[in-house]
């Protein structure tokens, strides 16, 4: 290793979404229910700002995920 | 300035030592005893086969059944690969020894030293010794496909930057990222989807390749837009090494008798100055050109008692896989003055510390420079995760 590395880094991740945002599928799972919800914003005032919409979400296998959707770049991630 | 320096077929040739007719001939290296069933570098006719490094024995075969299997000589190539870096050191260069028969270092810091980069390059030459191929480019990888395409007499040379770089990779086949070990299985889902040369892998966006191959994908698009890592140049090393031609054919007993001597012998020298050893390399010269064996041992704590260093080694004698006519012991690394007496007032929270920094090293001398690391908090109040901890090697 040759310096410090980041831990808890995004991952890509593919979700399936209604239409208000709320996840359906994760990884092909299936969502049983939001446990919570959160809009994070940062940067705002740069070039490259990070809008964040996370969920908690637990899966039908029992799983508990947390995913979010980048309002910018449009995709999903996932992140511990 | 990444100067490259191959030789190609090293351990091959090391192997086949005098039977130089055996690379006139389809050839390759047997697999290691007990490992995986995978053949290591291959001759030039082997190679008109379709036979490459890394294949299955049974496909090679099958590609090429007069193909000639040479035993390795871990051994032999390990103190051939020695003997050449140190020439190479000596003309005052870093040198990152990739694996054997292929080495980079950093041509701008003897510039001066050598009056320019030709003359850095005959320098090498006339320190080597031996014919090898001379590649020069801004990046290491780049500096490989150099090497790969010179001729002894006539190193490739790339001026410029990143961009010049990726100019010069542009027409060559994503075969060559097989030569990085997390990259090999790469090339063969490439050339299936059409990308046969690293332009086009550099012209697909990075975003992509990160979708289908990971981080495999992004390293592979790295390389061939010109970029790559930063040399990580070995440390000085000192060689010190004894051997004991065995006059009979020697296994067990004998064998061990052999290994004390080599311990007192080893220990006696002047060259180790009072100090312990930390690890030491076993090899031996099997008979009947049955090729070499090679072990390093890593002692669990860094040793200059010679019972207790060849309590450590004699079993692994156990596993030469055929009787020895010679044996060798080398240290790979040394440790601090010979002394394990403890002061009769110390510490305690300090002598804590002292037993933590020794296993540390030994953890890191087994297992690499990874073994040991810490969590940091460096903004644990984040709102975003990925900001709030990092991993950073263990200071003890």
């Amino acid at each position: 290793m040759t310096g410090p590395r980041r831990l808890a880094v995004p991952r890509r991740v593919a979700v399936s979404a209604r239409e208000d945002g709320c996840p359906e599928t994760v990884d092909g799972r299936a969502v049983d229910s939001v446990r919570e919800s959160w809009l994070i914003e940062d940067r705002w005032w740069t070039d490259r700002p990070l809008r964040r919409r996370y969920w908690e979400v637990v899966t039908t296998c029992g799983r508990n995920e947390v995913v979010f959707h980048d309002l910018e770049g449009g995709r999903w991630w996932q992140q511990r | 300035m990444i100067v490259c320096v191959l030789l190609p077929r090293f351990q091959l040739t090391v192997a086949a030592s005098d039977r130089t007719e055996l690379l006139q001939a389809p050839a390759a290296l047997a697999p290691d005893l007990g490992g995986v069933q995978a053949i290591g570098e291959v001759s030039l006719p082997a190679e008109a086969f379709g036979v490459h490094p890394g294949m299955r024995l049974g496909e090679a075969l099958a590609r090429c059944p007069t193909l000639t299997l040479v035993p390795p000589d871990p051994a032999g190539v390990a103190d051939s690969w020695e003997r050449l870096l140190v020439r190479l050191e000596s003309i005052g260069a870093a040198v990152e020894p990739e694996r054997p028969g292929l080495a980079c270092f950093d041509a701008r810091g003897l510039l001066r030293l050598h009056g320019g980069i030709e003359s850095v390059l005959a320098a090498a030459r006339r320190a080597l010794r031996v014919p090898a191929r001379y590649g020069l480019a801004p990046s290491r990888f780049a500096a490989v496909a150099a090497a790969t395409r010179a001729r002894v007499r006539r190193p490739v040379i790339i001026r410029g930057g990143r961009d010049q770089a990726r100019a010069f990779l542009a027409s060559m086949p994503v075969a060559l990222l097989r030569a990085r070990p997390v990259l090999a299985e790469l090339p063969e889902a490439l050339e299936r989807l059409g990308v046969g040369t690293l332009g086009e892998l550099a012209a697909l966006p990075a975003a992509a390749l990160a979708d289908r191959f990971g981080p495999a994908g992004l390293l592979a698009h790295e390389l061939a837009c010109g970029g790559d890592g930063a040399l990580r140049p070995r440390p000085a090393s000192e060689l010190v090494r004894e051997s004991l031609e065995l006059p009979e054919a020697a296994s067990g007993s004998q064998l061990e008798r052999g290994l004390e001597l080599l311990i007192d012998r080893l220990l006696a020298r002047r060259e180790r100055r009072g100090r312990t050893l930390r690890a030491v390399v076993l090899s031996a010269v099997l008979v009947e050109r049955g090729g070499t064996w090679r072990e390093q041992v890593v002692f669990r704590e860094a040793l200059a008692d010679p019972v207790r260093m060849r309590l450590a080694l004699a079993p692994r004698l156990d596993a030469i896989p055929a009787p020895a006519e010679e044996l060798r012991m080398a240290v790979e690394r040394f440790g601090p003055p010979a002394s394990d007496q403890r002061g009769l007032l110390e510490d305690p929270a300090a002598a804590r510390m002292a037993r933590l920094r020794e296993a540390i090293r030994q953890t890191r001398a087994a297992a690499g420079p990874d073994a040991a690391l810490r969590v940091l908090e460096v903004d644990p109040g984040s709102r975003f995760p990925e900001r709030r901890t990092v991993l950073a090697p263990f200071e003890g």
